[in-house]
């Protein structure tokens, strides 16, 4: 017998009676505000940010030159940043190693956890999302969802893309004696404009 | 199985004696105890996700055939690969074969608990694959050569000197580093060309959704995404037990994951694979590996519904104070001690005994799982089974025997009494007496309450307890 029928059968003798455990419906609990306080809020609790016009008529790239002012490569996946290096460059998933700033649109985001959503349908590549050393993430305040529930309930993203990521602030860790370290192996910091 | 038991508890008096460690690791499992406290104050709906979740995971236990069945049906439709595998050595061989078509050499990944069951490293590399875990703790372990001490933060145990020295010997930098940011630092840049380097990639899966055939892979470094992202193979290990009915189902889990694991609201990374990306490559290996006949253990079954937060184990007294590495095996902790036996019985038979049945990790469980009952029934099904240490199974067999004879009883009493303040240290406190070893024996008492009772109960009224009889 195959593998997959040995354990499915094993499965199916040793199992607890289905009968006693009906499945529950949907959960739908907690905080519905899914303003954009909310959101930024909890962004800052897992270390993101906010990256705000400075004076009023800033644009986008003035404003990630402010911000990064060391970056030397920007590569902007969206119309409203131009950028440094067009996004054409990036071919393979190891192109976007060289990458300073990358700059990309979140779908959605989740005002309980401040994540930002992202999918291959945003960037060039997957890869894109991680290699760079920072990220600024466009999203629209209006395209804020509740929290985790309304999120898997309510977003199409979340059956559509193969690739489907929520970054939720950078990359951290707190592996070496329980010190946390923002910019652990993926990006350094996350930046979100809203437009 | 001839293997003999771990010695938890003297693997423990080990780690008690090296008093930094020992305080480090007590207050760091602690502080993760207690943000996951202020995280649950901060939900009045925490209770309700816990029942919740509870309730999710026993249902799908009960249909995890359909569940499975539905999961590969959907993964397939999507162009992923389903591999089955009833065993460790079976899940190397797939993987191995795997990465053998496609004449992969560098595989880098991301934890999976699953892998570390199966004893993956080895094998693979013994077919000349090098393998590189991403995530930094488990890369510490991996450099140390040892198994991750705790599910969530396998180099817990460890203090930043202790990283620095590993570092020195593998990535050439400064021994006598203290900042952890600085040790971070080089982890990065030891790992990024291994990185853009490898052919493939590995994970583990938190969460598997029946309904659309998507893993879910949750963590903080990023280290997954690069892993899966980065090379075009990808190869998910995932133990068969991580169901959920429906997409909707995430909510719940999610919600509870890293606030029990960390005490944070949710992991930097969450990422939802249902197929494989541009060009690339997914494959899915379930792996069984004693899940099966576990779920056919009438006290044990519920132990499955585990999502691997680790808050059993920051709260976890005997834990805190003995470290992961004690308990010898992949699983340390209380789940530990509950679901390594059934590994391995005999050899894990002493695990059900690291505990002072206090419940805490119980009250934690955010599926609610009776950890703690769980520990105290092992312990009967290890008597039963025969499984148990020399001195206790003859300390036990006497005391059965003492008891049942109430003027042996009374005769050893006293006789204990006399030996007590009699007796020369040598003769009392030696491996015949475990209790002795870390405490005083109890003070001799000048009269023993079967004594007391004789004279100051009147004879003949209600009678002494001789007079019943």
């Amino acid at each position: 017998m195959s593998a997959r029928d040995e354990i499915l059968q094993a499965l199916r003798a040793n199992r607890p009676t289905p009968e006693n455990h009906p499945l529950p419906p949907v959960a739908t609990l907690g905080d519905m505000d899914a303003s954009r306080e909310r959101f930024i809020a909890s962004l800052k609790i897992l270390g993101g940010d906010v990256l705000e016009p400075a004076t009023p008529g800033e644009t986008l790239d003035e404003a990630i030159a402010r911000r990064h002012p060391d970056a030397k490569i920007i590569c902007s996946n969206v119309p409203e940043a131009r950028g440094t290096l067009p996004v054409e460059k990036i071919r393979t998933p190891q192109d976007a190693a060289m990458i300073d700033v990358t700059v990309v649109r979140a779908p959605f985001g989740i005002a309980e956890m401040g994540s930002i959503f992202l999918s291959e349908a945003q960037l060039p590549i997957n890869s894109f999302a991680h290699l760079g050393q920072h990220i600024v993430v466009l999203l629209s305040a209006s395209e804020l969802t509740a929290n985790m529930h309304t999120a898997y309930q309510q977003r199409p993203e979340f059956r559509s893309a193969n690739y489907g990521v929520l970054m939720s602030g950078p990359s951290a860790t707190a592996d070496i004696q329980g010190v946390l370290i923002r910019g652990a192996q993926g990006v350094r910091s996350l930046s979100v404009w809203f437009t | 199985m001839s293997e003999r038991p771990v010695n938890h508890a003297r693997a423990a008096e080990h780690f008690l004696e090296d008093k930094p460690h020992l305080q480090f690791h007590d207050e760091r499992l602690w502080d993760m105890r207690q943000k996951r406290d202020a995280q649950m104050h901060i939900l009045p709906e925490w209770q309700e996700l816990r029942e919740e979740a509870s309730r999710i995971k026993e249902h799908t236990l009960s249909r995890l055939p359909e569940y499975l069945e539905q999961f590969e049906e959907n993964a397939k439709k999507n162009g992923i690969h389903v591999h089955w595998a009833r065993d460790g050595a079976e899940h190397n061989r797939i993987v191995g074969e795997i990465l053998k078509a496609h004449g992969a050499h560098n595989l880098i990944k991301s934890k999976s608990m699953v892998t570390e069951e199966c004893d993956m490293r080895p094998y693979l590399e013994k077919q000349g694959v090098r393998v590189t875990e991403t995530d930094l703790g488990e890369r510490i372990q991996q450099l140390d050569d040892q198994l991750p001490s705790h599910i969530v933060v396998p180099a817990v145990h460890k203090l930043t000197s202790d990283v620095a020295k590993i570092f020195a010997k593998d990535y050439n930098t400064d021994p006598n580093i203290r900042d952890p940011h600085l040790l971070a630092e080089a982890q990065r840049q030891a790992a990024r060309p291994v990185i853009l380097g490898a052919d493939s990639g590995m994970t583990g899966g938190n969460f598997v959704v029946a309904e659309t055939g998507t893993f879910v892979v949750c963590t903080n470094e990023g280290n997954a995404d690069l892993s899966a992202t980065v090379p075009n193979l990808h190869i998910a290990t995932i133990g068969i037990e991580r169901l959920v009915p429906r997409m909707a189902d995430l909510g719940v889990f999610v919600r509870l994951l890293s606030r029990s694991a960390l005490g944070s609201p949710i992991t930097q990374y969450t990422t939802h694979f249902r197929g494989p990306q541009k060009g690339g490559e997914m494959h899915v290996v379930l792996v069984d590996n004693g899940r099966s006949a576990r779920l056919g253990m009438e006290d044990f079954w519920t132990s499955l519904k585990c999502i691997r937060c680790g808050a059993c184990m920051n709260t976890c007294p005997v834990y805190r104070r003995s470290g992961g590495l004690s308990y010898g095996a992949v699983y340390s902790g209380p789940i530990g001690a509950i679901i390594d036996p059934t590994f391995n019985e005999r050899k894990y038979s002493t695990l059900p005994y690291a505990s002072t049945l206090n419940g805490s990790c119980t009250n934690v469980c955010p599926v609610k799982i009776n950890i703690h009952e769980q520990l105290y029934k092992w312990r009967r099904v290890l008597v039963q089974h025969h499984e148990m240490p020399f001195v206790k199974r003859e300390i036990m067999h006497m005391a059965g025997k003492l008891m049942g004879q109430p003027k042996l009883y009374r005769a050893a009493i006293k006789a204990t009494e006399v030996s007590l303040s009699t007796m020369p240290r040598f003769v009392l406190y030696n491996w015949l007496n475990p209790w002795g070893r870390h405490r005083e024996n109890p003070h001799p008492v000048k009269q023993t309450f079967n004594d007391w009772y004789r004279k100051n109960r009147k004879p003949g009224k209600e009678g002494t307890p001789e007079a019943k009889k």
